[in-house]
């Protein structure tokens, strides 16, 4: 008979059962999973337990967030399919049912228009998961300036107030204690032109007049500027295992470079009476969308809790973790992809609440 | 022709010790007989018997005139073969310990009919396909199959399916 063997590493879990015909493995990653027990709602044969999450979450104690009794799963994959972060994966002869038409998928997406961003790095800031990096190549500052500068060295008297007063530390000394070889306090000075944007302060504040500059871009516009020369070039990347397409990046974007499309629609609602304002929500939330009010002047009473909804995935993890059962997530959407299998749209359909 | 539920009987190993026969290679020798006949029957050559059974061509030959072989090897083979359907199957297998010639001996001694339906609330999990031993079931779109013409009614897979959505009949012809 076949039997399903199951090995734990690290919180980590993988089901696997292997027959003449064919290998079935279910992975489980515990880092990436977000705690939200959709897994346990859809299990067919109740084989996932969702653990104690909210002590899981805070470090209380080192347990993986579920658990699969590999006596009941019959690796059927529908866990891998619902889970909305890929905790889950359940993998045919080492091919994910993620690769696969007949399995339906979530539908969901994040994604960053290269043509379109400015690399001014606001979603990289606001992403609650660290899932984006954005990598960007300023201008040469030297480029976007021009200008001539001199110092004539027989007038300076290397008193340094040109070097202490350059707000580009443009100006570089060899300082030196004076000998009676050499009884001077610097033995050069110099200007590094990548860093001068002759701002003219150094001219202005040098007490014998000992350096020229002029600022061209002042006197004639910027006509000898190339417009090319200014442009910030960089790439975006977003780290699938981390994003939860809670849509944070989407909102910050200055420019609508961001886009992000969720599996999951419907309502969050906070019961306030019943609320104790513990925090286990806040902490558990994978989208920032929970936190607390800050009052904003002496003596004023906020609210216990507040919500972005915007950024609500519906997962249902503040709602698994809450102790007082203030919060209530309800779902009325779920998007995935198209499948011929009747019970498994059943199963899927069956996470509106 | 009509439908009916499977009972499933359990083995009663006496039959086998009161013939004098507990070598499982004699078994094995009258289950291939039994086997050797039918497909003869069915109008098979000497020659595509012996690959079928992978056997020599001469043993073939020797088996179907009743030489090398005991006849009460074949009286407990054909005692076997009119076991219920699981327990045909499984001791078949654990006599050959071999897949394929346990298939083509149990489709070709088996004499019952089965009608195997799989119900809308399949989710596919193939556990019914690994436990198959007649591999008489495929998965497609999520859904498993079953080849009526290979299933000997032994409803280990639908022993196993979580969601019970197995349906196997056994075709009672001339009723």
């Amino acid at each position: 008979m076949v039997a399903n063997t199951k090995e734990v590493k690290e919180n980590d879990i993988c089901v696997q059962r292997i027959s003449p015909e064919e290998k079935r493995e279910l992975n489980f990653k515990d880092d990436i999973c977000i705690g939200c027990g959709i897994c346990e709602k859809i299990c067919p044969v109740e084989a996932i337990d969702l653990g104690d999450i909210g002590a899981i979450e805070r470090n209380e104690i080192d347990e993986s967030k579920i658990s699969v009794d590999e006596e009941k799963c019959v690796l059927c994959g529908m866990c891998s399919s619902a889970c909305p972060v890929d905790a889950l994966e359940l993998k045919l002869d080492d091919k994910s049912i993620k690769e696969m038409d007949e399995y339906p998928q979530l539908i969901k997406s994040a994604e960053i228009d290269d043509e379109t961003c400015i690399y001014c790095k606001a979603c990289e800031t606001a992403c609650p998961r660290e899932a984006i990096t954005i990598a960007r190549i300023l201008p040469d500052r030297s480029k976007l300036v021009t200008g001539e500068i001199e110092i004539d060295k027989d007038t300076c008297i290397n008193c340094g107030v040109c070097e202490e007063m350059c707000p580009a530390d443009a100006i570089e000394m060899e300082h030196h204690l004076p000998t009676s070889s050499d009884p001077t306090i610097s033995s050069d000075i110099n200007v590094n032109k990548d860093k001068c944007v002759y701002c003219l302060i150094c001219k202005k504040s040098c007490p014998v007049d000992a350096i020229k500059a002029v600022c061209r871009s002042c006197s004639y516009g910027e006509y000898d500027l190339k417009p090319e020369d200014s442009e910030i070039e960089g790439s975006s990347f977003i780290d699938d295992d981390a994003c939860v397409n809670c849509g944070w990046c989407e909102e910050i974007c200055p420019v609508d470079a961001a886009k992000v499309e969720k599996s999951y629609a419907g309502e969050l609602d906070v019961d306030l009476e019943k609320c104790n304002a513990c925090g286990a929500c806040i902490d558990i939330c994978p989208c920032n969308v929970l936190s607390f009010p800050e009052s904003t002047k002496p003596g004023e009473i906020v609210e216990k809790l507040k919500k972005d909804e915007n950024f609500c995935i519906y997962c249902g993890a503040c709602e698994n973790v809450c102790p007082v059962e203030a919060i209530d997530v309800k779902r009325t959407d779920v998007k995935f992809t198209p499948t011929k299998s009747k019970s498994w749209k059943k199963q899927l359909e069956s996470l509106k609440t | 022709m009509r439908f009916v539920e499977i009972y499933i009987l359990k083995i009663n190993i006496s039959v086998i010790n009161t013939h004098g026969v507990q070598m499982p290679k004699h078994i094995v020798s009258g289950l291939k007989y039994l086997t050797a006949v039918e497909l003869i029957r069915d109008g098979l050559s000497q020659k595509e018997v012996a690959k079928i059974l992978e056997m020599d061509r001469s043993t073939v030959s020797h088996y179907l005139n009743g030489r090398n072989l005991s006849w009460n090897s074949i009286e407990v083979a054909e005692i076997i073969t009119k076991f219920c359907p699981r327990d045909f199957l499984t001791l078949t297998y654990a006599l050959l310990d071999n897949s394929e010639k346990t298939r083509i001996i149990v489709k070709t001694c088996s004499k019952k009919e089965f009608q195997a339906n799989i119900e809308e609330s399949c989710i596919g999990c193939g556990l019914c396909a690994d436990t198959c031993l007649m591999n008489a079931i495929v998965l497609d779109d999520l859904k498993a199959h079953i080849d009526s013409n290979w299933c000997n009614g032994c409803l280990m897979c639908r022993d196993v399916c979580p969601t019970n959505s197995i349906k196997i009949l056994e075709v009672e012809n001339g009723c």
